[in-house]
């Protein structure tokens, strides 16, 4: 219900003024019980509730009213101008309640007036004071609602981020454990049990370390290098089981740089494009190099394949978001601190070159 | 009766395992030879004639698919056609589509109890097959397995180097499109010229009511298409208006030149 409340309708905002009619109401009658007991005259109540009515709605009327008009049920109204016109709006409200209340009632303006009017400065005071709280009270119950439906909305907000955090996440994972690639090597462990156990249980040791640290790295926020050709060397372990003879590879990661940082996952992505693309498809195979080198202060990796070469047409039809979300990553991580090149290596293949700046622990 | 089959598979765990499964399950099939790439399946295909083949999707050369599809344009007629199971991994399109054209797959991981079923349904076809029963069936799961042309910006004229110097060809003057390997031959009524672009990608720039494909190496002007014969041996060609040669129809697209 609060929800729906927001944004605020155009025009003015009937209901909230109806409603608030209604509590105008209840402390009118509230009023007339009040002035009874201090005068101690019960046989003038129904005339006292007729009065409180009269004078109680026109004050609502005016400043309720020009409230709702100017700032709407959903800004605070700024106070002088709101108690400026609480202040002129109250006598006007008195001196026409009290005329309309005696038209009411069948006396005349006269002889109402004049039956009150000795009392008649106390009694400002008093529909002053009234009116004053029962404003009050109008205006700060429209804050509440305000700022409780602002709270929900802030909270739906809050689910909504959270949801598409879990949901990229989610994807993240899917893109790094493909289910093609997952149940091809499930079906090459399904044909080593019979034929080799050794080399299954070898494989499946593999298929560990890969799964794990694929499912761990994506939750982390940095890896180091050590970490990821680990990772690496796993997924091209399953890759030669899967492949033969058509693959082979080399990974060359000084010692000097094995706790360097960088984001997790940053040249899976990279090695995967080169045996998808590169050697998978390619009848003879290929052989894929992965280094890492320091210059200065630039770390320099690198996934050098000999398959098909950049101008062959895609190995199968993938998302093609390897090489885009690398540069968006190392983007969003190093700004322009960092590159991501991909050129024909020599004499034939793809060659992926990545620089980002040195991160050492 | 011993059932020949050949399998075509690039993983050779896979393969090998694949062929264990088979021979356990239908002990009168014989494992003819073994495939590691989609070329070699087709030449050892045709030079085999197993009755059985077992072509996975995703190959290195050319996929199952393509194979299936060379097979079909190069098999004697005179011979019946192989039963074709496909073989794939996990691919939710891929195993809409095979539902769809009512195909035979395998599916990686192997699971025994399904592939009995599938060995069930080839025994029954296979003894009770007669003619090209087998090609009639593969032809009409093609239509329904290969991805229909995209749709894109219209091409109108051809720039071809012939020479040292870039000719520009009309696309409404080209009696037909070849294949040569890496390049497409444009051929018109006064010559030919090579442009270094595949038929795949060449296709869906032209107007497919005007450019038929009759061939996977070939898309034919079909207002230059004078008439379509068989020959002795029952394969179709075209004769063309403006040109002595004939071009070979495949059996895949026999069916655009049927009388009305």
């Amino acid at each position: 219900m609060q929800m729906t409340q927001l944004p605020p309708a155009p025009g003015f905002p009937f209901r909230q003024f109806a409603r608030d009619a209604g509590y105008a109401a209840v402390l009118n009658v509230l009023c007339a019980i009040l002035i009874m007991s201090v005068t101690g005259r019960p046989e003038d109540f129904f005339h006292n509730v007729v009065y409180s009515m009269c004078i109680g709605m026109i004050v609502l009327v005016i400043v309720n009213g020009t409230r709702l008009a100017i700032w709407g049920a959903h800004q605070r109204p700024r106070w002088p101008v709101f108690f400026t016109i609480l202040v002129v709006a109250v006598p006007i409200a008195q001196f026409s309640g009290i005329a309309l209340g005696g038209l009411l009632l069948g006396r005349t303006v006269t002889s109402a007036t004049k039956s009150a009017s000795q009392s008649m400065n106390s009694m400002l005071v008093f529909t002053l004071l009234a009116a004053g709280g029962a404003l009050l009270f109008i205006v700060s119950r429209d804050r509440i609602v305000r700022a409780e439906a602002e709270l929900a909305l802030e909270k739906a907000r809050a689910e909504t981020i959270n949801r598409q955090a879990l949901q990229t996440q989610l994807r993240l994972l899917q893109a790094q454990v493909e289910p093609h690639m997952l149940f091809n090597t499930l079906a090459n462990l399904q044909g080593l049990i019979v034929i080799d156990p050794a080399r299954a249980q070898s494989m499946l040791d593999q298929l560990i370390v890969y799964l794990r640290a694929t499912l761990t790295s994506s939750r982390l926020e940095d890896t180091t290098l050590a970490h990821e050709f680990a990772l690496l060397d796993a997924y091209l372990g399953l890759m030669s089981v899967r492949m033969g003879q058509r693959i082979g590879h080399t990974l060359d990661l000084p010692p000097a740089l094995a706790d360097v940082k960088l984001p997790p996952m940053l040249l899976q992505p990279l090695v995967e494009n080169a045996i998808v693309h590169g050697i998978e498809p390619n009848i003879d195979g290929g052989h894929v190099t992965i280094s890492a080198t320091q210059t200065g202060g630039t770390l320099e990796l690198s996934v050098a394949d000999t398959g098909r070469g950049l101008q062959a047409a895609p190995g199968r039809p993938g998302t093609g978001l390897g090489v885009s979300n690398t540069r968006e990553r190392l983007r969003a991580v190093y700004g322009d601190r960092a590159t991501l090149s991909l050129t024909p290596n020599t004499p034939h293949g793809a060659l992926a070159r990545l620089t980002l700046p040195l991160q050492t622990p | 009766m011993t059932i020949r089959a050949l399998i075509a598979e690039d993983e050779p765990i896979l393969a090998a395992t694949l062929a264990a499964t088979l021979t356990k399950l239908w002990p009168e099939l014989e494992i003819v030879a073994s495939s590691p790439n989609g070329i070699d399946a087709v030449a050892q295909a045709l030079a085999l004639r197993p009755d059985l083949l077992f072509l996975d999707i995703k190959m290195p050369g050319q996929s199952g698919l393509e194979a299936a599809e060379e097979l079909a344009e190069k098999w004697d007629p005179a011979l019946p056609f192989p039963e074709v199971v496909f073989v794939t991994a996990y691919d939710e399109y891929a195993l809409a589509a095979f539902e769809q054209a009512a195909a035979d797959y395998v599916l990686k991981p192997v699971n025994e109890a399904r592939l009995g079923k599938t060995i069930e349904r080839l025994r029954q076809r296979l003894a009770n097959r007669s003619g090209d029963n087998g090609l009639a069936q593969l032809v009409a799961q093609m239509h329904a397995l290969l991805p229909p042309a995209q749709p894109q910006e219209r091409l109108t004229m051809i720039r071809a180097l012939v020479g040292n110097q870039v000719r520009m060809i009309p696309v409404s003057d080209v009696v037909y499109f070849e294949a040569l390997d890496k390049y497409v031959n444009v051929v018109t009524q006064e010559g030919e010229a090579l442009i270094r672009v595949s038929l795949k990608e060449l296709r869906p720039q032209l107007d497919d009511s005007v450019f038929w494909q009759v061939h996977r190496s070939t898309i034919v002007h079909i207002g230059s298409v004078a008439s379509a014969a068989r020959d002795d041996a029952g394969r179709l060609s075209l004769a063309l208006r403006t040109r002595p040669e004939k071009l070979r129809v495949s059996p895949l697209y026999a069916h655009l030149f049927r009388q009305m």
